[in-house]
C-alpha cells in the first residue's frame, strides 16, 4: 500500500463535471487530485452526442434548465472555442409534430433568454438539402457540436497548470470517514493493481451515473437513477447544422453532425446498473426509424456503430429516486452536502446536469467546497480561456486536412478515414504511455471512420510494437481488444455496407493474418 | 449479347469456372461489377486450416469434416473431387509454381508472425516453411507501413520453440507516398532499386538461412524479381502476404484473366448484374447494367459466383432481410430472429457467418424442399451455405473445388 501526499481536495470522476471541478478549484488556489477509474472521459460524457444545447429542446418542458443552458452555451462559446465547431441547429415542425408547439417554443425561448429566429422553410432547406421537404416551419438557435474528449482534458491539462494532479486509471474502493467526517479514500490503480491510500481534506463526488455508488462509500445515499440513451453513428454528415424536431422532448429527434459523422439519438429508459446499457436491435431499429421524420431515407443510410450511455438523472426534491418516466426528471443540477444531509461532513455531490452546463456544475460544487473549507473565493472560470482556446477560433471540419497537407512528405497517414498520422499516434503515445489503443482511439479518432479500424488498428498496433511502447503481448493484445471493441460498436447495425464492411474486415483479420492464433 | 455460358462474379471462382470451360471449347462471358476479390486474397490455395483445431493432413480430414458437416461446399461437391480439382488448377496457373503436398498443411507466417496452415503455396512462398535450428530474417523497408517485422519476427519465435528468428529494417529514402505498395512493386523491377535493397539485405543478414519480405517483388508472376535478390543475397527468399491490395492474390487473378483470354472466353468489368429472366423453367438472360445503358445477356447457362455477404453477393437490409439479390435465389442458414444472427464475441463463431445459398451435389441451387430451382443456373465459391472459410482457412480451397466442380456438371451436361 503505498501514499500518495494529502491533497486538499480530491475529485472523484473524470467526465466532464469532475474535470470542470478541477479546473475551477485549482484556479482557485485548492490543490486537487483528480481520480477517475478509466481513462478520462470514458463515462456519460464520452457517451453522448456531442450536442452543445442552444436549451431550445428544454423551453417550453424544463424553463430552468432551458435558461441555464442559454447561459452556458454563450460562456463555453467564449471560453472553449477550440472544443466547438459552431454548426448551428434548427428546430424544425415536421408532419408528425403538433404545429401548435411552435408558438409555445417561440414564447420559451424569450422566456429563457434564449437567441431564436423564425427562418423559412425554403432558407433551412437551401442549407440543409437533405431535411423533410414537408417540414412546416424552422427555427434558427445557438445549437453547435463540442467535442468532450477535447474540452475534458483542456480542463485537466488546465488544471494541472495549476498543480493539480490526475490520476486516471485509480478506481476508488473505499472512503475514510473520521469522526463525522470523510478524510480520504482508497484507490487501486488498475494498470498495476497497486492499492493506494490518500488523504484529502475534502471530496468532491462528481462520478456522474455512478454518484450513488461512491456515495454509498461513505455511507451517504444519492438517489441517482441511470437513465440509458441510445445513439447511432451514421458513416457521413447527413447535415451540417444540428436538426431538432419542434415537439416535446421524445426519443431520436436530435440528429448532430460531430467531425466527420452525424449521430441520432436518443432514447431514455431508467436502468438498474450504469455498466449495462447495450443497445438492443429494437432501440437501434427505433432510432434509424426516428431519423425518418428529419431525413427522409435515413432508415436506410449506412449506419457505423451504435452505443449507449447513461444520463445521471436526480430528481430535484426526491431523494428515494423512484421515478416513473424518466423523461419527467428535471435537467439541471444538484448540489448535496453530505455535512447537512447525512452527517457526514466536507463530502459533497454533484449530479444531474448536463454537459453544456458542466462549467456552472462545477462552479456551484466548488462554491460548496469553500464554504465547508470555510475559503473566501469567487469563481473565475467564466472568464477565462480553456488552453487550447485562448485564440477563440472554433474548430472546423478541415483542420485535420490542412494540417496533414503540410506533413504530407513527413508522415504517414495511417487511418485515411481519420486523417491520422504516425506522428499523430507516436507524439499522443509519447505524452501518455499507458494509454491502452482504445484510449488512443478515442483521443485521434482512430478506426471512427467507416472503416472501423479495419487497417489503422493494424498499422497502430505494429507502430507502437515498433517504438517499444508495447512489447509483443500488449501488441497483441491491443489488436485484439480493438476488434472485439469495435464488433461490440457494430453487432446491432450490422446490415448493408457496414455488414459488407465487417466481413472484410473478419476476412482480413482472421483470414489473411490469423489474428485468433497468434501466441500467447 | 449471347454466349454459351455467362458467369457472373470475377473472383477465384467465377474466373476458375470460365477458364475449365473456355479450355473445354466452351464460349464464356464472364461479367462483373469491380475487379474481383483477388486483392484480398493472401495468394496461397487453403484447402482446411483449422476443424477448429490446426489441420495436419487436410485431404485426410476431409471426410470426417464433411460427414459432421453434409452442408458444407466440400460436402456438396463430393470428396473425390478433391484432389482432381486442385490438380488441375495448378497447372492451370503453373507460371505461379503452386507446390504442396494436399496431404500435408505447411505453416507459413502471416504479417502478423502467426503460423497459418496452407496445402498449396505459390513458389514465391514456398521458403516461408521454416523449422527449428534454421536461423531466419524477416525483414521490410523504413516506412512502409503495411508490415512491421520486429511484431511478426517477435510472434513467430513465440510461435516455434527453437526458432530463430531476427528482424531487420532496411533504410529507405523517399517520402510516405514513395513507399505506396503499388509504387514499391514497379520500383523493386529496377534493377538498380534491387542492387540497394540487396545490399542492405546482405550486410544484414547476420547468419540467416533464409529472408522473409512482405508481397512487394514485382507486378509480374514470373518471379524474376524475387530471384534476381535471391541470387544477389545468396539466400532463399520467400514473400509474405500483407493487408489488400494482396499482390500474390493479384498476380493470381493477371494469370487466370490470361487463361480465360487465351481460351478465347471475354471479361466485362464494370458491369453489375442486377436481374434475370426466366423462361420454361430455365433462366433465359441476365440484365447488367453500367448506367444508363442496361445490356442484355443471353446464355445456355448461367453460373453465379458473386462472392456472399463480403462482396455483395448477399445483400441484408436494416429490417435484417437477407437476399440474393440477382436470381432472389432462397437462402439456406440464416437464424429466423434477427437478434440471433451475432453474439458478443468477436472471435466465436457467429450464427449468421455460414448463410447462402444450397446447391446440389452439380451446384445448382436448391429451393427449401430439395427441389433444383434452375436446371441452367449453377452456384459456386463464396456465394454458397454452410462454411466459414476466413476461420477455416478454406476460402480459395472451396472457390476452386466447386467452381471445377459447376464447370463439369455443365460440361456433362452438354453431353
Amino acid at each position: 500500500m503505498t501514499e500518495q501526499p494529502e491533497t486538499e481536495l480530491l475529485v472523484i470522476g473524470g467526465g466532464s463535471t469532475g474535470a470542470g471541478v478541477a479546473w475551477d478549484a485549482a484556479r482557485r488556489g485548492l490543490r486537487v487530485t483528480l481520480v477517475d477509474r478509466g481513462d478520462l472521459a470514458t463515462g456519460t460524457t464520452g457517451r453522448f452526442h456531442g450536442l452543445l444545447h442552444s436549451g431550445g429542446r428544454y423551453v417550453v418542458k424544463d424553463p430552468d434548465s432551458a435558461r441555464e443552458c442559454a447561459s452556458e452555451n454563450r460562456i463555453l462559446r467564449r471560453i472553449a472555442a477550440d472544443c466547438i465547431e459552431d454548426t448551428g441547429g434548427f428546430f424544425v415542425t415536421t408532419p408528425i409534430d403538433d404545429p401548435a408547439y411552435a408558438d409555445r417554443f417561440l414564447a420559451g425561448c424569450a422566456v429563457a433568454d434564449m437567441p431564436v429566429a423564425e427562418v423559412p422553410v425554403s432558407e433551412a432547406l437551401r442549407q440543409e438539402p437533405l431535411l423533410n421537404p414537408r417540414i412546416s416551419r424552422a427555427f434558427a438557435v445557438e445549437d453547435a457540436a463540442i467535442d468532450a474528449w477535447k474540452t475534458v482534458w483542456a480542463c485537466v491539462r488546465g488544471a494541472a497548470a495549476y498543480g493539480a494532479r490526475i490520476l486516471p486509471y485509480h478506481e476508488v474502493l473505499g472512503i475514510r470517514v473520521e469522526r463525522d467526517a470523510v478524510v480520504g479514500a482508497t484507490l487501486r490503480n488498475s494498470l498495476s493493481g497497486a492499492e493506494v491510500e490518500v488523504r484529502a481534506q475534502c471530496i468532491v463526488n462528481a462520478a456522474g451515473a455512478w454518484t450513488g455508488q461512491i456515495a454509498k462509500m461513505a455511507g451517504c445515499h444519492v438517489g441517482v437513477v441511470p437513465g440509458k440513451g441510445v445513439m447511432v453513428a451514421m458513416n457521413h454528415r447527413l447535415v451540417n447544422t444540428v436538426v431538432n424536431r419542434c415537439t416535446m422532448p421524445g426519443d431520436g429527434d436530435i440528429i448532430v453532425p460531430i467531425r466527420t459523422v452525424c449521430v441520432i439519438g436518443t432514447t431514455d429508459v431508467p436502468v438498474e446498473d450504469p455498466d449495462q446499457i447495450a443497445p438492443t436491435q429494437a432501440e437501434v431499429a427505433e432510432m434509424m426509424e426516428a431519423g425518418e421524420a428529419l431525413v427522409p431515407g435515413f432508415s436506410r443510410a449506412r449506419a457505423l456503430r451504435t452505443w449507449a450511455g447513461a444520463r445521471p438523472l436526480f430528481p430535484k426534491g426526491d431523494a428515494s429516486g423512484k421515478v416513473q418516466d424518466t423523461r419527467d426528471v428535471t435537467r439541471s443540477h444538484s448540489v448535496i452536502k453530505h455535512g447537512q444531509v447525512d452527517g457526514v461532513g466536507h463530502l459533497i455531490s454533484i449530479t444531474g446536469g448536463k454537459f453544456t452546463t458542466f462549467r456552472l456544475m462545477a462552479e456551484d460544487a466548488v462554491d460548496a467546497v469553500c464554504a465547508e473549507l470555510e475559503l473566501d473565493s469567487a469563481c473565475t472560470t467564466a472568464e477565462v480561456p480553456l488552453p487550447d482556446s485562448e485564440g477563440h477560433h472554433f474548430y472546423w471540419l478541415g483542420a485535420r486536412q490542412e494540417s496533414m497537407e503540410e506533413r504530407v512528405h513527413d508522415d504517414a497517414v495511417i487511418c485515411e478515414c481519420e486523417l491520422v498520422t504516425q506522428g499523430d499516434l507516436l507524439s499522443a503515445a509519447a505524452r501518455r504511455p499507458e494509454q491502452q489503443l482504445d484510449d488512443l482511439r478515442r483521443g485521434l479518432r482512430l478506426g471512427m471512420g467507416p472503416c472501423q479500424g479495419g487497417f489503422c488498428s493494424y498499422r497502430a498496433a505494429g507502430l507502437l510494437h515498433h517504438d517499444n511502447y508495447y512489447d509483443r503481448g500488449q501488441a497483441n493484445q491491443a489488436l485484439g481488444s480493438f476488434a472485439q471493441e469495435r464488433w461490440k460498436g457494430q453487432q446491432t447495425v450490422l446490415w448493408g455496407q457496414q455488414l459488407r464492411q465487417a466481413r472484410l474486415d473478419t476476412w482480413i483479420f482472421q483470414g489473411i493474418l490469423d489474428l485468433e492464433h497468434i501466441p500467447a | 449479347m449471347k454466349t454459351e455460358v455467362l458467369v457472373i462474379g470475377a473472383g477465384t471462382a467465377g474466373l476458375t469456372a470460365a477458364v475449365r470451360l473456355a479450355q473445354a471449347g466452351v464460349k464464356v462471358v464472364v461479367v462483373a461489377t469491380g475487379a474481383g476479390s483477388l486483392g484480398l486474397a493472401p495468394g496461397t490455395l487453403d484447402l482446411l486450416g483449422y476443424a477448429p483445431q490446426v489441420v495436419e493432413d487436410p485431404l485426410g480430414t476431409l471426410p470426417e469434416f464433411v460427414s459432421d458437416l453434409p452442408e458444407h461446399p466440400y460436402a456438396r461437391v463430393g470428396v473425390q473431387h478433391v484432389r482432381p480439382a486442385l490438380e488441375w488448377f495448378q497447372t492451370a496457373v503453373a507460371d505461379l509454381g503452386y507446390q504442396g503436398d494436399l496431404e500435408r498443411n505447411r505453416l507459413l507466417p502471416t504479417a502478423l508472425g502467426a503460423l497459418r496452415p496452407s496445402a498449396l503455396v505459390p513458389e514465391s512462398m514456398a521458403a516461408g516453411e521454416v523449422g527449428p535450428g534454421t536461423r531466419i530474417l524477416i525483414a521490410s523497408l523504413r516506412g512502409f507501413r503495411d508490415f512491421f517485422p520486429q511484431l511478426v519476427a517477435a510472434n513467430l519465435a513465440a510461435a516455434s520453440r527453437g526458432l530463430d528468428v531476427r528482424s531487420l529494417e532496411v533504410e529507405w529514402s523517399g517520402d510516405p507516398s514513395d513507399l505506396a505498395p503499388q509504387r514499391l512493386w514497379r520500383q523493386l523491377e529496377q534493377p538498380g532499386v534491387r542492387r540497394l535493397l540487396a545490399a542492405s539485405l546482405r550486410s544484414g543478414l547476420d547468419g540467416a538461412a533464409a529472408v522473409g519480405l512482405p508481397a512487394i517483388l514485382g507486378r509480374d508472376q514470373s518471379g524474376d524479381v524475387r530471384r534476381d535478390l535471391e541470387d544477389q543475397i545468396g539466400r532463399p527468399i520467400f514473400e509474405i502476404p500483407t493487408l489488400p491490395p494482396s499482390l500474390p492474390g493479384l498476380r493470381l487473378f493477371d494469370l487466370l484473366k490470361g487463361a480465360l483470354r487465351r481460351a478465347g472466353g471475354r471479361l466485362v468489368l464494370g458491369e453489375s448484374a442486377t436481374g434475370f429472366k426466366a423462361g420454361g423453367g430455365e433462366v433465359v438472360a441476365v440484365t447488367a447494367s453500367q448506367p444508363p445503358r442496361v445490356e442484355e445477356y443471353q446464355a445456355g447457362t448461367f453460373v453465379l459466383a458473386t462472392g456472399g455477404v463480403g462482396a455483395g453477393g448477399i445483400e441484408v437490409t436494416p429490417a435484417r432481410q437477407a437476399r440474393e439479390p440477382i436470381f432472389d435465389l432462397p437462402l439456406a442458414g440464416v437464424p429466423r430472429d434477427p437478434q440471433d444472427w451475432f453474439g458478443s464475441d468477436y472471435f466465436a463463431e457467429q450464427p449468421f457467418d455460414r448463410a447462402g445459398v444450397r446447391v446440389d451435389r452439380s451446384m445448382r441451387p436448391l429451393d427449401p424442399d430439395g427441389e433444383v430451382i434452375y436446371n441452367n443456373l449453377y452456384v459456386v465459391g463464396a456465394e454458397l451455405a454452410g462454411a466459414q472459410p476466413w476461420r477455416e482457412k478454406s476460402g480459395e480451397g472451396i472457390s476452386v473445388v466447386t467452381a471445377v466442380r459447376a464447370a463439369d456438371a455443365i460440361l456433362e451436361a452438354a453431353r
